[in-house]
């Protein structure tokens, strides 16, 4: 299957989040691809603590591929090739988590049939060797987002399973245009359907993602005065209503990450060991790391029976 | 119709250093594909037919298609050689569900210091002449070692034609499992008189899906056997490695056992009737097998493997077998 991780904004905490959810899957047993379509900035090799072998990829990353310069795009084995003392011990039983980088110096660029179609053999030879693709794309509406949509549209990939992340902070002004990437002019659903795709087909492979929510009732908010209290509260009651009449409610939402002062000062993988031996992460992140994981493939939370 | 028939165009005449890369993966499509899908998918030139041989297995193989090089070749000492000429390319399918591309070249010990008119290399398929004099050895281990930016990289090519098979329409890109595709890459230098017969001189794991070889062949061996040779023996080397692979995911005495089934279902359905070494080799080539079977026992470990699977299979069905009799009045 493959997955988008799309957000209209930079800063969402996107990158980071699904990042996250390839490392739980490849933890489930899941073998797991994280494609680097970021091309305004690559940032997955800071994640999984790969710079050493970034270092080496100057000539042969996904924007090479795309652009025909190379036939094959480096690839890196996570568990392999990371710096992270944790990672470095693959777990038992873990899948394997490949990650495609972009170019170091590569900005966006402009997609034309034949990119398309390199595109689509990408994709395609990744969902033969992978059980999950997740693919990092640009903030915003992208050439990567359009590419990526007309990929999913091509007739060779009618076969091929999609489902859409769109991540957000939970504000009023990251609310607002999270539900304008999806339902406004040139959004996703707009640009989908440009391509081919079936609108209100599309629209039910699509979930929100909140990121960096702080939660009211959280430990990390017990200093504050009763007034803040009940402002906090307001707000969040508010953004509800602001969320759900920009038809992004509860009910399309995949789930919520929770304030996590770690990922505040670093982009990084979240561990078990994060959490129990050097207790510097939050158990409820991890959990909600793990929950999100474990939705992106079932059906019921996909309006499916 | 003769796996041999390529004889004719190939030119092993002359050649002192031969080498190639064969790309296999699982043919992306629900079904496998019978013998007139097989030829239409491989069909790639309008003038020439797909070889189809139904015994002892299925198997189609394309007609060469040539790609015109003049470029620096690799080479372990640095030595930069320029050479020009065409590498042959052509893709299988084994029981129409195993697609293998490969790609060969040879190499004469000398040649013109200057181009000559590309019909000189078009006459000569497959044949590559170097600038002045070859320096076969450094070459031969440049080529295992992996072509840099600008050199000759054969596995490029057979990259291109896999590239270009995959896009075929026939194919509804709906691989009934996961795989991993692997590359045999494969040199082999030619023995002076007195030698008769070829030898495995190395054969290595190199990366997870990197497999190196290196052959010593009589000088005048034909080199579409010899690729036919490495073709087979990535064949069955891919096989190996996925039922492992296969066998590794399954989580083999959990207790779910409708999970182990239908993890090693695939296996049964689709790989444990292809494991036949050596099916359409010429003698010479076949004995090199021998070797091969006893280190590392290639046979031997398909075989158990093959035991370990049916043995699982077995024992799940007990408890369903035990819960009808249970079941029933």
């Amino acid at each position: 299957m493959l997955v988008f991780a799309a957000s209209d904004k930079g800063g969402t905490g996107r990158s980071v989040t699904s990042a996250n959810l390839a490392y739980q899957r490849a933890l489930l047993g899941d073998h797991v691809a994280y494609v680097d379509f970021d091309f305004g900035s690559p940032t997955a090799a800071a994640v999984f603590d790969v710079p050493g072998a970034i270092r080496g990829i100057q000539e042969n990353g996904l924007h090479s591929y795309l652009e025909g310069e190379t036939n094959e795009p480096a690839k890196i084995d996570v568990w392999r090739q990371t710096e992270h003392p944790v990672l470095r011990n693959r777990p038992n039983q873990a899948g394997r988590l490949v990650l495609f980088p972009g170019n170091i110096s590569g900005g966006e660029f402009a997609t034309d049939d034949d990119t398309l179609e390199r595109c689509v053999d990408l994709l395609l030879r990744l969902n033969t060797e992978f059980d999950l693709i997740v693919v990092d794309l640009s903030a915003g509406r992208s050439y990567a987002m359009d590419m990526v949509l007309a990929a999913t549209a091509h007739p060779r990939m009618r076969h091929v399973p999609f489902r859409w992340l769109v991540f957000h902070r939970w504000t009023r002004q990251h609310v607002i245009a999270a539900a304008g990437l999806v339902h406004k002019d040139h959004g996703i659903l707009d640009c989908g359907a440009g391509h081919g795709h079936d609108r209100e087909a599309l629209r039910g492979h699509i979930r929100f993602v909140r990121a960096a929510v702080p939660d009211p009732e959280s430990p990390l908010w017990s200093q504050v005065t009763p007034a803040q209290a009940a402002w906090m509260q307001a707000c969040d009651e508010a953004l509800r209503r602001l969320a759900s009449d920009n038809r992004i409610g509860d009910s399309v939402v995949l789930g919520i990450v929770p304030l996590e002062p770690i990922l505040q000062w670093r982009e990084q993988l979240i561990t078990e060991e994060d959490v129990l031996s050097k207790q510097i992460a939050n158990k409820e992140t991890l959990e909600a790391l793990e929950e999100i994981a474990r939705r992106l493939t079932d059906d019921a939370c996909w309006g499916r029976p | 119709m003769s796996p041999r028939e390529s004889r004719d165009h190939d030119q092993g005449a002359g050649a002192v250093l031969l080498c190639g890369e064969v790309r296999t993966c699982l043919l992306p499509a629900h079904q496998a594909l019978d013998v007139r899908a097989a030829a239409q998918l491989l069909r790639l030139r309008a003038d020439e037919r797909v070889l189809v041989s139904e015994r002892p297995n299925l198997y189609a193989r394309s007609p060469d298609a040539l790609t015109g090089v003049d470029c620096p070749l690799p080479s372990a000492s640095g030595a930069k050689v320029r050479a020009v000429g065409t590498v042959a390319a052509r893709g299988a399918l084994t029981e129409g569900r195993v697609l293998q591309t490969s790609a060969r070249l040879s190499l004469t010990a000398r040649g013109p210091d200057h181009r000559q008119p590309w019909g000189h290399y078009l006459v000569r398929p497959g044949l590559l002449e170097p600038f002045g004099r070859l320096p076969r050895e450094a070459v031969a281990e440049g080529v295992l070692a992996g072509a840099r930016r600008g050199e000759l990289d054969v596995g490029l090519i057979a990259d291109g034609l896999l590239t270009r098979l995959l896009r075929h329409p026939l194919l509804d890109q709906r691989p009934p499992f996961k795989s991993r595709p692997t590359r045999l890459r494969w040199t082999a230098l030619t023995a002076g008189p007195g030698t008769d017969r070829p030898v495995i001189e190395r054969l290595t794991l190199a990366e997870d899906e990197l497999r190196t070889l290196a052959l010593r062949v009589p000088s005048g061996a034909d080199p579409a056997e010899v690729a036919a040779l490495c073709e087979d023996l990535a064949l069955h080397d891919w096989l190996l490695t996925t039922l492992v692979r296969l066998l590794d995911g399954s989580r083999l005495g959990s207790a779910d056992g409708t999970a182990v089934v239908r993890a090693l279902r695939p296996a049964v359905d689709h790989l444990l009737h292809l494991w036949m070494p050596r099916a359409r080799l010429d003698p010479a080539f076949a004995a090199l097998w021998d070797a091969l079977e006893e280190r590392p026992g290639f046979t031997r470990q398909w075989e158990a493997l093959v035991r370990r699977i049916r043995d699982q299979l077995a024992l799940h069905a007990i408890p369903a077998l035990h819960q009808e009799a249970v079941m029933a009045p």
